[in-house]
């Protein structure tokens, strides 16, 4: 194993293979705040990409309702109990990876989904245990909250998916940093569903391959968000290019939200593989759960996104969520004003406040009264 | 005419009953080579026990020990090499899915007749190997297996193929070509499910993690599954060569689906002797 440095972890680690980061990094923020769980991004990722033959059961793109949704089932929480509880330093992680803790003979530490794990795309849904007149009748360790968490593959920094494979089958792009499966080379040994954490690499009976998600490389290749990003209902997805740390621009969107602002955290980084989807944590959750999920970052985060409203770069920028098509390689605030370019081109505007029209319930021109239809 | 008498006995007795076990494996010649495992050919040769190790070598690593031997016989026909490999296995596993592996063994044998013989564990830059590898699935799809996902899991519904849908024509050259932009490795030619006409492929390495689609050997291969377990035929070209009464060397792996085991996960032999004797 070669020693890496894992920024998520501020720390190096082991890893397969020698730090080789690509020239551009394909990342995304999600807010889960907005999302309403309709999944039309699963259903545009279906539809596009995985309606053939033995992929009926696949969900590139799923949305679970966290605290008990999970897919495929409790993939989160049974390498949770196989890390067996690990500790944070402030913001450098002194417990083990999946790739610190591979046991002999095995390349990390992973598990393979049954065939019914992947029968219930979203168990819990909606399941909040609230408060009714005369109290539960159910008591759970979550009560009165829930979220939806959308989930693609993250396209990992160190992804275990490609460290998993002994053949080699699986790259990473130079160009953007998108993880691929290579179905010419791929025997279908499902080493990759194994190794990947959030299960993300999915096997495929009638082609006898494991197939993953691909950002939808040939419209990023274009400038153009991915289809789970660009049809989503809440707007809640923002596609782009992250830097390192060190050189994260200001008006790079991707870069403020995770490096400047801090206000999207990757998903579960004590993991190890710096995955690149970041997610604004669900402010109503309880801290300890966005930080078992989002790594130490979540409460600052929260306080960040709770002050969205006074900061008008922030919000400015939240506006910028399905607000377009293209990738927006660059933004900033004029005014009341958040303007997308792709530092030549302006590609969209977006108005911090959208003009409210007060329509009163009576027109009096044609002596109606309104009403609302929808 | 007394010892006369008592050899043909003797003889008989060895071929109905306990084959002879030798300690390589010997190809005997044959002007047919049985493409059956069940074929009463194959007890004209004698048999090979074959010892198994786990795969432990590189990571992934079989860290528990499966099946323990095979049992080897060879024929050949002087342009062809017949082997029938058979193993003990509690489990048909020929159903492919997640975290469903399909049983399946294969034959490695170098490349070129040469004294410094290759690592025994798919070969090494330099000394390439041949591989000749068999599927259960692959089997279960040449005796007749659909290409349906309800030929796998009987009780599927499925609403909508986008390929299936008008105005395409059924079996029409276009819908065959849209459900490939489904099936993107069958699109780049890696058939690894799905129709097919042997049970087999030819392959080559040099060295771990470089298996890749060789020069066809011409393979073709059955396997029957009984009361003990597998019974497979391989039959490939004979390596180049190869003249009669020489040695080469082979060597086997097994994979139990049962027991999750896929690609690097295998029990393996090391290299072993294989004389062909012409009769
Ligand atoms: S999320 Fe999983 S499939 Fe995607 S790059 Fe990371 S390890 Fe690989
Ligand atoms: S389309 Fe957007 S809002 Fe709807 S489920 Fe997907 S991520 Fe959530």
């Amino acid at each position: 194993m070669a020693r890496v440095y894992n920024w998520q972890l501020g720390r190096e680690m082991s890893y397969w293979y020698p730090e080789n980061r690509p020239q551009k990094q394909f990342a995304a923020v999600f807010d889960t705040n907005k999302c309403i769980a309709c999944q039309t991004c699963t259903l545009a990722c279906k539809t596009t990409w995985t309606s053939g033959k033995g992929q009926e059961y696949m969900l590139w793109n799923n949305v679970e309702t966290k605290p008990y949704g999970s897919y495929p089932l409790a993939y989160d929480l049974k390498l949770l109990d196989m890390l067996n509880g690990q500790q944070w330093n402030g913001h450098k992680y002194e417990g083990q990876t999946i790739f610190e803790s591979a046991p002999a003979g095995e390349r990390v530490l992973g598990w393979r989904p049954e065939q019914q794990d992947y029968a219930y795309p979203n168990v819990g849904e909606d399941d909040c245990a609230g408060q009714v007149d005369h109290g539960s009748f159910l008591s759970l360790p979550h009560m009165n909250w829930f979220f939806y968490l959308a989930r693609i593959c993250n396209h990992c920094t160190y992804p275990a998916c490609l460290a998993s494979c002994p053949r080699g089958s699986i790259y990473k792009r130079q160009e953007d940093g998108i993880v691929l499966v290579d179905q010419s080379r791929c025997r279908g040994y499902q080493e990759c569903v194994r190794g990947c954490p959030y299960k993300k690499v999915f096997y495929n009976p009638m082609t006898g391959t494991s197939e993953k998600c691909i950002a939808c490389f040939p419209k990023i290749e274009q400038g153009i968000q991915p289809q789970c990003f660009v049809n989503c209902i809440g707007k809640i997805r923002l596609a782009g290019f992250i830097s390192k740390p060190e050189q994260a621009r200001p008006d790079n969107p991707i870069d403020y939200l995770v490096h400047i602002k801090k206000v999207a955290l990757p998903l579960f980084p004590q993991f190890g593989l710096e995955p690149n989807v970041y997610y604004i944590p669900p402010i109503h959750a309880p801290v300890s759960f966005n930080r078992q999920l989002f790594g130490p970052g979540a409460a600052d985060a929260m306080k960040t996104y709770r002050n969205a409203m006074n900061d008008p770069d922030l919000s400015g920028l939240l506006c910028l969520f399905g607000s377009t098509e293209n990738v927006v390689p660059h933004f900033r605030r004029q005014g009341d004003t958040v303007v997308g370019s792709n530092g030549k081109d302006e590609l969209v505007r977006v108005p911090l406040r959208e003009p409210v029209h007060i329509r009163p319930a009576v027109d009096p021109k044609n002596q109606l009264i309104r009403i609302n239809c929808p | 005419m007394r010892y006369i008498t008592l050899a043909l006995l003797l003889f008989t007795a060895a071929c109905t009953k306990a084959p002879q076990v030798v300690n390589e494996v010997v190809a005997v010649g044959s002007a047919k080579l049985p493409s059956s495992p069940a074929d009463p050919a194959w007890n004209d040769a004698p048999v090979h026990l074959a010892k198994m190790i786990p795969q432990d070598l590189v990571e992934p690593r079989l860290m528990t020990s499966s099946t323990p031997e095979v049992r080897v016989r060879s024929l050949t026909n002087g342009s062809e090499i017949a082997f029938r490999i058979d193993w003990d296995d509690a489990d048909q596993s020929d159903m492919p899915g997640p975290a469903k592996m399909v049983d399946a063994c294969a034959v490695q044998i170098p490349e070129k007749i040469e004294k410094d013989l290759a690592e025994p564990q798919m070969g090494q830059a330099g000394k390439r190997v041949q591989v000749t590898y068999w599927r259960s699935d692959w089997q279960a799809t040449v005796n007749g297996r659909g290409d349906t996902i309800r030929d796998l899991y009987p009780n599927a519904a499925v609403d909508h193929y986008p390929f299936q849908a008008k105005p395409l024509e059924k079996e029409s050259a276009d819908q065959k070509e849209m459900a490939l932009r489904y099936a993107p490795a069958r699109a780049l030619g890696n058939i690894r499910s799905g129709p097919r006409s042997e049970p087999v492929e030819d392959l080559v390495a040099e060295g771990p993690g470089t298996l890749a689609p060789g020069p066809s050997l011409g393979s073709k291969g059955k396997g029957e599954f009984g009361k003990q377990g597998w019974s497979v035929v391989i039959i490939r070209k004979l390596p180049d060569g190869l003249a009669a009464n020489q040695r080469t060397h082979v060597a086997f792996a097994v994979w139990q689906g049962s027991k999750q085991e896929a690609g690097a996960r295998k029990m393996r032999t090391g290299w072993i002797p294989l004389v062909r004797r012409d009769q």
